[in-house]
């Protein structure tokens, strides 16, 4: 995935403002970045859900805004905030989105109770997805992002609302795909699973990019977290206000 | 402490302005919603005061009850049908403040009356006290006065009482059915009125129609508005009595929505049965019976279920039924002509698609990222539409047919119904793309953004009188051809609707490739 000068004004405010960005293939991403700061913004306008102002983003070589039909068919996306259609149930769903890939019924058949299975989201399960919990909400997110087995992942705080035991599972399918050959670009705030898990980052603050490269380059010697801080500008606490709590 | 009621008339203000500002086309609209305010208020305030002004008390003592009655059904079905309600204050925001149900049915009910609509019913009905002047003087103007208040209370406790109930009776799934026969209880109790009123004035029998209205007088819809005629006529027992009803009335009503509001605010009750496990395969679950395995296949299967399964859009089905199944019923016994009607009920079902991507919400981005070709997405729709629509067409020309007892004009009736609803469907395909606006997250079916309103009666009406337009030289065919018309007018209607469909199909199409992602901004609610 590449971006080249990407954009973005909500009304007057500036949201993103020039990314640019390179994810080599292969590459275990994260983009960190505290909140608002832009990341589901630009994750948006990278996957051709949201366009972009000015800019270029591609997938996999293919222009996601001016070839949209040969990108977005290679990319598995998980956006954030979304709804999934949850009128369905959990097999209704994944069939959906295997038909609307337009793969074939005994692939999409397969791989779905084998995603439903793993993901311990329950094969005969004929509960609506509106009824799941959040955690499970975001595991079956995940599972159409998949369904596919697309070579580029795109995944918008894959980990919150995600109960710990789900997201050592999730951690462990994203590193076997990472390791398989495919390449995950993921957002979130939190430092340690970006930390564990991936071998780039790039820092977003106020929509422009701070920081980016391998992770080793970017943290240096020191904690991702210190590194965080001192980025984006963060304060701490001195200890004379909220002298109340 | 309780608050009283300002704070609640002054949040609606504030969000209606926030909601106005820096957005023309939403202001254009709200102004467009004042002019048409201004509009009704005008012509209502003229029709009321003319028995006064041409010193006519059988004529008033007719009018005013009967006028009456039908601003406060107005009132009760504009909603349920075409509107929605405003439901910028939505009961489920107050749940986690310390307020008493008193004090918050008090302040939403200020916040339910002000607005445009309920100001325009006031200055409508301010036409009643002109006409109760005249006839009788200050204490009567004084009495009519406080008639018109109250009646315009009952209206807006009618509205949100019975939107509120349905809304929560629609919410559980067990008991929609109910709701539906509820429904068709009101809308089977409009009926006789409307017939004896429409049957009355076409053969001039106001012996008839007075005695209805007199009737009428002493219901809770007409009393409010005879207070003043009461005076006038120095039975001063009887307008005690009907200020009495209305009072009563009202009590009544707001006593039953503050027992829904409750349901309102605590929010769905979860009465979901167990489904048993299954172990049949994914794809065979989604897909309906005799659908490809496509893509196309998988959309419709999806629509069909949504259909069902989302509460506001199984209301439009359930709405646009009863409506479909009484309005014949009501205009069959007054003798006019069903063409008209058949155009109406055509364009009506289509009209469900008119914001059928508000429906899915931000849901809609798993088609986008998909890459949905826009053919086959809106292609897709009507079809899943269509299933559920042509079986009800049928049924309603199959019930105008027994209803003026000439089956033989079954098959021409639902082929003009046909030819309405491809012509309301090639209208309504492009304006859901272009036009389309995000649905509170609100739980209740006939929730409306704050202004959404307007735009959606704009919508509506535009849609409306696009589909008689278009379909007028279909309908002059068939008034010139006559018996032949009878034999051709299904395969004639067919042909028409299908093109008229094709046509709106390709430029909603094309519409949905340019801007599927605006299209997604667009419905999706903010956060």
């Amino acid at each position: 995935m590449s971006l080249r000068g990407l954009v973005k004004h909500f009304d007057t405010k500036l949201a993103v403002s020039q990314v640019n960005l390179d994810v080599p293939a292969g590459s275990f991403y994260g983009l960190l970045g505290p909140n608002g700061a832009g990341k589901t913004t630009t994750l948006s306008m990278a996957v051709g859900l949201l366009r972009p102002d000015a800019g270029q983003a591609f997938l996999l070589g293919y222009d996601a805004w001016a070839d949209p039909a040969a990108a977005k068919a290679r990319v598995g996306v998980l956006p954030d905030g979304v709804r999934l259609f949850d009128r369905l149930t959990g097999p209704e769903l994944l069939a959906y989105h295997g038909l609307l890939r337009g793969m074939e019924q005994a692939t999409v058949d397969q791989r779905a109770r084998e995603l439903l299975e793993v993901l311990e989201l329950g094969v005969g399960n004929r509960t609506l997805v509106v009824d799941y919990s959040a955690g499970m909400k975001k595991k079956m997110g995940l599972a159409c992002a998949l369904l596919h087995a697309p070579r580029l992942l795109v995944l918008d705080e894959p980990f919150e609302a995600v109960d710990p035991v789900s997201a050592a599972l999730i951690r462990d399918i994203l590193q076997r795909y990472v390791a398989g050959g495919g390449t995950v670009v993921f957002s979130s705030h939190v430092m340690e699973v970006v930390e564990r898990l991936c071998d780039h980052v790039a820092i977003l603050s106020d929509g422009v990019l701070r920081l980016n490269g391998p992770l080793d380059r970017v943290r240096g010697d020191r904690s991702l977290e210190e590194v965080f801080v001192q980025v984006v500008g963060g304060r701490v606490a001195t200890g004379s206000e909220l002298a109340w709590l | 402490m309780t608050p009283g009621v300002l704070p609640f008339v002054r949040l609606k203000l504030r969000l209606l302005a926030n909601g106005l500002r820096g957005r023309p086309a939403r202001i254009a609209l709200f102004l467009l919603g004042v002019v048409l305010s201004g509009v009704f208020a005008i012509i209502g305030y003229a029709i009321f005061a003319i028995p006064g002004v041409a010193h006519r008390p059988g004529a008033a003592a007719i009018l005013l009850p009967l006028g009456g009655a039908v601003i406060v059904l107005g009132w009760l079905f504009l909603p349920l049908v075409f509107f929605g309600v405003d439901e910028s204050l939505d009961p489920a925001r107050f749940a986690l403040l310390p307020l008493r149900r008193r004090a918050l049915l008090r302040g939403l009910f200020a916040a339910a009356l002000t607005g445009l609509p309920a100001l325009a019913t006031l200055a409508a009905t301010a036409g009643m006290v002109e006409t109760a002047a005249q006839l009788g003087g200050p204490a009567a103007a004084v009495g009519e006065l406080v008639g018109v208040v109250a009646g315009l209370l009952l209206c807006v406790a009618v509205s949100r009482a019975v939107t509120s109930a349905f809304a929560t009776g629609l919410r559980s799934r067990r008991s929609r059915d109910l709701a539906a026969i509820v429904l068709a209880m009101f809308a089977a109790a409009i009926g006789p009125l409307q017939l004896v009123v429409l049957a009355g004035a076409q053969r001039a029998d106001w012996g008839a129609v007075g005695t209805v209205a007199e009737v009428v007088g002493w219901t809770p819809v007409g009393a409010p508005y005879e207070i003043g005629l009461e005076i006038a006529a120095g039975r001063w027992w009887a307008a005690l009595l009907k200020l009495l009803i209305a009072l009563v009335a009202i009590g009544g009503l707001l006593r039953w929505w503050s027992a829904t509001l409750e349901n309102a605010m605590i929010g769905t009750v979860g009465s979901e049965t167990r489904r048993t496990a299954t172990d049949r395969h994914p794809v065979a679950l989604l897909l309906l019976p005799r659908l490809p395995r496509t893509r196309f296949g998988a959309l419709v299967s999806r629509e069909v279920r949504y259909w069902w399964r989302e509460t506001r859009r199984r209301a439009s089905l359930i709405t646009f039924t009863m409506v479909g199944l009484f309005m014949p019923v009501g205009l069959s016994v007054s003798d006019s002509s069903p063409g008209a009607l058949v155009i109406f009920m055509g364009a009506m079902a289509a009209l469900g698609l008119a914001n059928q991507f508000g429906f899915d919400g931000s849901a809609y981005a798993a088609n986008v990222t998909a890459g949905v070709p826009g053919r086959v997405e809106i292609g897709s729709r009507a079809a899943a539409h269509a299933i559920f629509t042509l079986p009800l067409l049928e049924v309603v020309s199959i019930v105008v047919g027994a209803l003026y007892g000439d089956p033989g004009r079954i098959p021409s009736t639902f082929g003009l119904l046909i030819a309405s609803y491809g012509v309301g469907l090639g209208l309504v395909l492009p304006v859901s793309v272009r036009a389309a606006y995000a649905f509170p997250a609100s739980s209740n079916p006939f929730a409306m953004p704050s202004g959404g309103s307007q735009a959606k009666g704009l919508i509506a009406f535009g849609v409306l009188l696009g589909s008689i337009v278009v379909s007028l030289p279909l309908q002059i065919v068939a008034l010139l051809l006559g018996p032949v018309w009878m034999w051709i007018g299904l395969p004639v209607g067919v042909a028409y609707g299908t093109a008229a469909y094709l046509i709106g199909w390709n430029m909603a199409a094309d519409l949905l490739d340019k801007r599927a992602p605006e299209l997604l901004a667009a419905v999706t609610p903010n956060r």
